[in-house]
């Protein structure tokens, strides 16, 4: 019995330094087509030079419902059917950074923390007194400050670059799980019959046993 | 349990049918996911379209382009041509060579013997299926059997004078 | 015309006395409790599972330069792709969490004692096949934790004696895990679910013989059996309703909470995740296999702590029936093995840590103990409570069981008197 009870103190201690680790931000995610469309404009113009997304094609943003001059002009000359891949070549980012951008499309279900991982790291910038940038989530990052949040001056400017990161979150949320407005939708209309039928399952299973008595 | 009072008995026949037939219908609901996976998926769909550009066929001349991974053949009709397959009217399947094509220069047909699905040889005028020995004219109508039908005219469209799409819009 | 039609096939096949013997007349114990439930469930998740499994193969392909875009072809292309996957990858857990509880229904019951061992050996097997089929299944997607979770656990044969390397590398086919090792597991993957079915239906006609056991740990006289047909079947039915509720709950609105995150990223030979974990299910072995500080007897542990089950039958020396319910030691020793069951899957998860590894060695240490010390403690409370003084309608039941047991000897001899 002894052994249990240290057990338990000890399981209590782990626990505690467990929850010791970073705190994360929690985003909350809009996941209208307006919402993403942002979020993808303001990926093209921040992330997509260096960080590709092969599992999306140019044509998924098209049939998801986004302006299709928007498109257009991201794939250029690119056919509907390309991938979202990085403008810079692999080679080149090794060249850089020493190290390939990791891909984005299964960003938000890639890391721990998901969907406040991301946004919590995107504006994790800060800079110190002597001018030195770092990322107080994920420390070794080499990515510079994308979003521009470790500069960010005013209130009014933090609130925009907040919005950005929002945005950015939520159009990785789709383009991770692109099905999940589906599978949520198609859940309820399961979730309702099992119960209608479970239940009447329940009713015959009473009269059936009543025949014992 | 013969003792029972019908009334009784029927409600419960009318409950085990009711959620027999419930039941029932959400095992066949299941089956949808199941059948439907086996349907091409919305990748293969989206390849549905394929462009052609024309510019580099010259008269008399012939390409072969893939559509739904099948062969189209692209003809580029001379005017002797055009002339020869508006005279007739085929044979086994009988059809005038203006419904078969949207501009008389260019015959746009799938390169899919009718018979049994070999992709027919160019040769001489027209063209010769070489697994069982079907020939096609110069419209892609069938003239000797065994194949029972004209060679089939895609879903196409002119992009430019020059460019086709072939595949539904 | 349908009776003639029957009529025609019972000539060449014995369907009606095999609905009768199975079904309609198989006398079932009409005390039964929902615990026995689970045995049916878990017949239907193998269903699931073949179903959704043979569905997929038709879309996955084995080779690791294209089965993590497979699994995303999956995902976003296929029609319900994403319904599939996810049934396949919730079915897996669904398969442990109700093979778990089927397990420990008999443990606290005592359902493993004579005549049942067969019957509870046959399930030891099905759990080693079910657990190789999920290890092989996992590596499958080729993310980070497949490619990780596979290397350890072939690099668990390196404890085999004398030809230890050679194993591992006969094992996956290459040096490392590699495409060799992928496709062997697709094909035996796709393979083991159908020893599996084989081995239900062993486990069923054991079943059928013995007859189930009950709450009350023995054999019942025959009016209080009533057939399985429609009493249980309905009861089954109104289970598998509450079960697929759970099920779909997971599948349609958290699927995501039992994929690991490292496992979408693409495996990556050159570099391990600082944090890799097995899936829930593995996860108390796993902590034994960690815990004992030696590589050999880290293997040896984890694999008797899978087998240990296997000798319950021996260990437990009680002629009390009833399993767990009129024996106090014995249940009180049946929860705590359930808590060092929990710590140990919390040992299993956690990052190792001076602590965690002290409480997985003590937590080893009760899991081995509570099965060591189960023959005296069961003999022990055996005389006292016969000497406290037994229910009485538990000494009747023991009376009726030593006097099943001799009339079984009684017409196997019998039996046997005949034939020579």
């Amino acid at each position: 019995m002894n052994a249990f009870l240290k057990i338990a103190v000890l399981c209590s201690f782990s626990v505690y330094a467990w929850s010791s680790e970073v705190k994360l931000e929690k985003v909350t995610l809009e996941n209208d087509v307006p919402a993403i469309e942002r979020g993808a404009e303001t990926l093209m113009n921040a992330c997509h030079s260096c960080h590709g997304m092969k599992y999306i094609k140019y044509r998924d943003l098209l049939t998801f419902g986004m302006n299709k001059q928007k498109v257009d002009g991201w794939r250029a000359d690119q056919s509907l059917d390309a991938p979202l891949l990085a403008q810079m070549s692999e080679n080149d980012a090794m060249l850089a950074f020493a190290k390939v951008p990791p891909d984005l499309s299964l960003m938000t279900k890639a890391r721990d923390g998901g969907v406040n991982y991301l946004y919590s790291y995107l504006l994790g910038y800060y800079t110190t007194a002597e001018g030195v940038t770092g990322n107080h989530i994920f420390p070794e990052t080499k990515m510079p400050d994308p979003l521009g949040i470790s500069g960010a001056a005013t209130p009014e400017q933090r609130t925009e670059i907040q919005g950005q990161a929002r945005d950015i979150v939520s159009f990785l949320a789709w383009a991770a799980d692109p099905h999940e407005a589906e599978r949520i939708r198609l859940g309820y209309y399961v979730i309702a019959y099992l119960l209608a039928l479970t239940t009447l399952l329940y009713f015959v299973k009473k009269q059936i046993w009543s025949r014992l008595k | 349990m013969e003792k029972e009072n019908p009334s009784v008995g029927n409600r419960r026949n009318f409950l085990i049918k009711l959620t027999s037939v419930v039941g029932g219908a959400g095992v066949a609901a299941t089956c949808v996911p199941f059948v439907a996976s086996m349907n091409p998926s919305s990748d293969v769909l989206a390849k549905a379209e394929t462009d052609v550009d024309l510019s580099g066929i010259p008269p008399g001349g012939m390409h072969t382009v893939a559509w739904q991974g099948k062969p189209v053949f692209v003809l580029h009709r001379t005017p002797e041509q055009i002339k020869a397959s508006a005279e007739s009217n085929g044979g086994i399947d009988p059809e005038p060579d203006s419904k078969r094509v949207i501009n008389p220069e260019w015959l746009v047909v799938v390169g899919v013997c009718t018979h049994m699905g070999c992709v027919p040889n160019k040769e001489g005028p027209g063209w010769e299926c070489h697994c069982h020995g079907s020939q096609y004219d110069d419209s892609g109508r069938v003239v000797r059997g065994p194949a029972p039908k004209n060679l089939e005219v895609p879903p196409y469209r002119f992009a430019a004078d020059n460019k086709i799409i072939i595949g539904k819009a | 015309m349908p009776s003639r039609i029957i009529e025609w096939i019972d000539q060449r096949f014995p369907l009606t006395s095999f609905v009768k013997h199975d079904l309609t007349d198989y006398p079932t114990p009409r005390n039964l409790s929902y615990w026995w439930n689970f045995g049916f469930l878990a017949g239907i998740v193998l269903v699931l599972q073949v179903a959704t499994g043979i569905f997929l193969a038709m879309h996955y392909k084995a080779d690791v330069a294209v089965s993590f875009d497979s699994i995303q072809h999956i995902m976003r292309d296929v029609n319900y792709g994403w319904l599939l996957r996810y049934m396949h990858a919730t079915g897996a857990s669904a398969f442990f969490f109700v093979i778990f509880i089927h397990m420990a229904r008999t443990l606290y019951y005592g359902s493993y004692r004579a005549p049942r061992e067969l019957l509870w050996w046959t399930g030891q097997g099905l759990l080693l096949l079910l657990m190789a089929t999920a290890f092989m299944g996992y590596l499958l997607p080729w993310g980070q934790m497949s490619f990780w979770g596979a290397t350890v656990i072939t690099n668990l044969f390196r404890a085999t004696p004398f030809i230890g390397d050679q194993v591992v590398i006969w094992l996956r086919g290459d040096y490392t895990v590699g495409d060799a090792t992928l496709t062997r597991f697709f094909a035996l993957h796709y393979l083991f679910p159908f020893l599996i079915i084989g081995g239900v239906l062993i486990h069923l006609v054991a079943l059928h013989s013995v007859k189930s056991s009950n709450p009350s740990g023995i054999d019942l006289a025959a009016k209080d059996n009533i057939p399985f047909h429609p009493y249980f079947t309905i009861k089954d039915l109104y289970g598998l309703g509450v079960f697929l509720i759970v099920y779909s709950v997971f599948v349609f609105f958290m699927p995501d909470s039992l994929i690991e995150p490292a496992n979408n990223i693409p495996a990556n030979p050159m570099q391990t995740p600082n944090h890799i974990v097995p899936e829930w299910y593995f996860l108390p072995f796993y902590a034994i296999l960690r815990s004992v500080p030696n590589m050999v007897g880290g293997v040896v542990a984890m694999g008797l702590s899978v087998m240990m089950f296997a000798f319950m039958p021996f260990l437990d020396r009680s002629r009390i029936p009833g399993g767990a319910r009129y024996r106090p030691l014995y249940r009180l020793q049946y929860y705590l093995f359930l808590l060092d069951m929990l710590v140990l899957g919390y040992v299993g998860y956690v990052h190792p840590t001076d602590q965690t590894i002290l409480v997985g060695q003590i937590a080893t240490l009760c899991y081995f103990a509570s099965f060591f010390f189960v023959p005296f403690i069961s003999k022990m409370e055996e005389r006292w409570l016969i000497k406290r003084g037994l229910p009485a309608e538990v000494v009747t039941l023991m009376k009726s069981e030593s006097l099943e047991i001799e009339k079984r000897k009684l017409k196997h001899s019998r039996h046997n008197g005949v034939k020579s």
